[in-house]
């Protein structure tokens, strides 16, 4: 397991080496601080919940319905502001809404027992309807200047709030993950659920505290963009859970459970957003973009798998 | 003679085999799991195989089926050698096999279900005459069956059925089957022996495969005994006693495994349990068990032995039944709360419930004791779990080059020992051990007895769940024997005998008491 790692790690900064050095040739501005925060504003909502599924992933399980739940927070956040209430209570009011959403995903799949995929494809679509029926064709704006300006300006120097709570995720999640006994859990459970229930874990409760926190994660990541953006739709965060899924498993995490590491995902995330900026500075569009991650993922499932085979075959 | 196929309404008085094996001996690495076996399959006869589970019975199904290729000896057809490559082979000779577990598509009704291996159905199908066929087959078996009816809904015993319906629709002229009664009720039986008597009308032969010996006495014109991959004798039902035929089954004399050490004196009784029942799986189970004492669960596969450790465990808990540990009633309902009463169960399946095959040696040893390594904010303490991992390769000669490369790669030998590692480490008071030796060589196999015995001198209480006869004689103390779900007598070890085991096992007498 390490040892494969250890190589599919070592190929990403490799990769992030090459993308690196062309983005710097294309446009020599283009490892000033400023450049490099833009770039992770950008996709900094994404990159967030990316934290908490590589979790859910190496658990064995998947989360579809992360940028429905995006989309709920933030239209409720908006409708909250808009019948006159505080920001701040609509702030507290929305994390919890995304606690509640994960812990119904958490109840249809431990205690009902569907697979994750069915029940959070249907949350994906239930929830990304709530929004959209809370809002309709409208759009919300007039937040405070005090929440607009947490999603945009520095906070300590030009890095803005949603940057550290990134960083603060991916040091936590990843001292979880590989430290402690609750990760140790999470990687068993993704080996065999089975072997896992027969060595006494407690293999439902791992798995919701992972859903939970990630509908709590994921609310906090549509606050940032409603804050960032100014403004809510219906729409908002559509289509995100694709980009948050394939920065994972480009980083090296296994589709099936049990293999996978914070490092690689968080290089795969360095290559994914110097990909996207490269390709703009060569004035690529971006459907050409998404069709190029697209191939990426494709590749990152294919290659270890490929890899897989060829060792099985020689021993 | 050339055999008519079975569309005539003839018995036959005076027939040549359908089938005939001479010969044949089959190999898997060391061990021969059949030696120069010699049977002739005669048309409209039942012809059951009896012997005790690793007596060779599914290799010789398997080379019947094509499935496995024979290294010596030669199989006859109508008299004529032939070779069977596949079970296609075998299908196209009139060979087929059912199985205990039936195999049927569940959304898909009984006449899709009857045709489904028929390869010349054109494009499109004619579904009148397609249930018209279905409906005749099935006519012909004796029984009723709508063959509209999704298979879905339909019982084990009805599955079984569409089975044979589905071999009838091939012309079989040789079916196997294989414990076709061990998971039906004795009404469905009953009607099992009918179509059995119905196919034997038919002019088809069948070979019957059964733990169940009244069964064989019913149904068998012919019963030949195998053990060890031996054919040990063939003889006409009218010829054969039971007890013979278990003398037959059980064959090696005790003096051969005489290597059993003195029972323990035993220390107080650590568990209890009384009238144990899971709903529709097993019932009325009860005995107590002592620090120090090894009791062995004996009888056959399907006696729900597994079951019973499985409740104990909490993986599938008791519907009803006491139990008391260290003299205090418990409820166990889950792998967590046996843990905590310091009940261990080591899987029969490594593969599926014992190990994590990708993750690193320690890791899996240190998962059920992973809280005696947790410091603060829950981090575990690295060189605490690897040396943990290290006093155990060196207790348990665990062959490894380190404890830190994935335990999937180890020999089988040695991810048992791996196993047993990981359940050691919770400090059992009762350890279960289920098939502890199956599928490990000999050398593994001795150590791994030599480790059960010196758990119990340290005073551990164990229980070994066990197929193999020798081995329960050579570890047990007390001798407990389940049939069919229901726990039919407890021996103490200076009474029990193969023959008495196997007597209860089979259901030969009636329930004898300590």
């Amino acid at each position: 397991m390490s040892k494969f790692l250890r190589s599919w790690e070592s190929l990403l900064i490799l990769i992030l080496g090459i993308t690196t050095a062309v983005n710097i040739s294309l446009a020599p501005e283009f490892l000033t601080l400023q450049n490099q925060v833009n770039l992770f504003q950008l996709s900094i909502e994404k990159i967030i919940i990316a934290t908490i599924m590589t979790l859910i992933i190496i658990n064995g399980e998947i989360d579809l319905s992360v940028a429905s739940i995006m989309g709920l927070s933030a239209c409720t956040f908006g409708t909250i502001i808009d019948v006159g209430m505080p920001a701040s209570l609509a702030i507290l009011l929305c994390l919890g809404l995304g606690i509640m959403l994960g812990a119904i995903n958490a109840f249809w799949i431990t205690i009902i027992g569907i697979p994750s995929l069915v029940v959070t494809l249907a949350s994906l679509i239930g929830y990304r309807g709530f929004a959209r029926v809370l809002l309709e064709d409208r759009g919300i704006t007039g937040f405070p200047d005090w929440f607009i300006a947490l999603g945009r300006d520095g906070l300590i120097g030009s890095l803005p709030l949603s940057f550290f709570a990134f960083a603060l995720l991916v040091a936590t999640l990843s001292i979880v993950l590989h430290r402690t006994g609750f990760g140790r859990e999470v990687f068993t459970i993704g080996n065999s659920a089975e072997v896992a229930h027969y060595s006494g874990l407690r293999v439902a409760r791992v798995k919701s505290i992972l859903f939970i926190l990630s509908g709590g994660i994921s609310a906090m990541a549509g606050l940032f963009y409603a804050a960032r953006l100014a403004s809510v739709r219906g729409d908002a965060a559509f289509g995100f859970e694709l980009d948050i899924i394939t920065m994972v498993l480009l980083g090296g995490v296994s589709i099936f459970g049990g293999k996978g590491s914070m490092l690689g995902v968080v290089l795969s995330i360095l290559i994914v957003l110097n990909l996207r900026n490269g390709m703009a500075l060569m004035n690529i569009t971006g459907h050409i973009q998404t069709a190029v991650i697209g191939i990426l993922l494709i590749a990152s499932v294919l290659i270890p798998n490929m890899l897989e085979r060829l060792r099985s075959v020689s021993t | 003679m050339i055999s008519p196929p079975l569309a005539g309404e003839r018995s036959t008085i005076v027939s040549h085999p359908i089938l005939e094996l001479r010969h044949i001996s089959k190999s898997f690495g060391m061990t021969a799991a059949m030696a120069d076996v010699s049977i002739a399959i005669l048309p409209g006869q039942v012809h059951a195989i009896v012997g005790e589970n690793g007596a060779g019975k599914s290799t010789l199904i398997k080379i019947l089926t094509g499935v496995h290729q024979p290294d010596e000896g030669e199989m006859l057809v109508d008299g004529k050698q032939m070779q069977i490559r596949s079970t296609e082979d075998a299908q196209k000779h009139g060979i087929a096999a059912i199985f205990q577990e039936p195999m049927v598509f569940p959304d898909l009704d009984v006449a899709e279900n009857i045709f489904i291996s028929h390869h010349n159905l054109g494009l499109v199908m004619n579904w009148a005459t397609q249930y018209q066929h279905a409906n005749e087959i099935i006519a012909r078996l004796g029984i009723t069956l709508d063959p509209r009816r999704l298979a879905n809904g339909l019982t084990l015993a009805e599955q079984q059925t569409v089975e044979i319906a589905r071999a009838l629709s091939l012309n079989v002229r040789a079916l196997i089957m294989d414990e076709p009664t061990a998971s039906l009720s004795a009404h469905e039986v009953d009607r099992l022996v009918q179509i059995v008597e119905a196919l034997k009308m038919r002019g088809v032969a069948v070979i019957y495969i059964s733990h169940r010996l009244e069964e064989i006495f019913r149904i068998a014109d012919t019963v030949t005994v195998m053990r060890d991959g031996k054919h040990i004798s063939t003889k006409p039902i009218s010829q054969v006693t039971q007890q013979g035929m278990v003398r037959d089954m059980v064959g090696r004399s005790i003096n051969h495994f005489s290597m059993k050490v003195a029972a323990n004196a035993h220390g107080e009784k650590i568990l209890s349990v009384r009238n144990l029942t899971r709903d529709g799986v097993f019932s009325d189970v009860s005995f107590d068990l002592h620090i120090g004492e090894v009791l062995c669960f004996a009888g056959l596969i399907g006696s729900r032995r597994t079951d019973v450790g499985l409740a104990l465990f909490g993986v599938e808990p008791a519907t009803s039944g006491y139990i008391e540990v260290a003299r205090q009633p418990v409820t166990i309902d889950s792998p967590q709360s046996a843990l905590k009463y310091l009940i261990a169960y080591v899987s029969e399946d490594r593969r599926k419930f014992g190990l994590a095959l990708n993750m690193p040696i320690f890791a899996n040893i240190s998962l059920p004791s992973l809280k005696k390594l947790l410091r603060l904010f829950g981090l575990i303490d690295r060189k605490a779990e690897i040396a943990m991992a290290e006093s155990h390769r060196e207790r348990l000669s665990i062959r490894t080059p380190n404890v830190t490369i994935d335990v999937g790669k180890l020999s089988g030998g040695n991810q048992q020992k791996v196993m047993l590692a990981k359940w050691l480490e919770t400090e059992p008071r009762i350890l279960i051990f289920d098939e502890p030796t199956r599928g490990i060589d000999i050398g593994a196999k001795t150590e791994v007895h030599n480790i059960i015995r010196e758990l119990a001198i340290r005073g551990v209480a164990i229980i070994v769940i066990s197929s193999d006869l020798p081995e329960v004689l050579m570890l047990a103390d007390r001798v407990l024997v389940m049939r069919e779900g229901r726990q039919m007598g407890i021996f103490d070890i200076s009474e029990a005998t193969q023959e008495n085991i196997m007597a209860l096992a089979t259901g030969q007498t009636a329930a004898m008491s300590q």
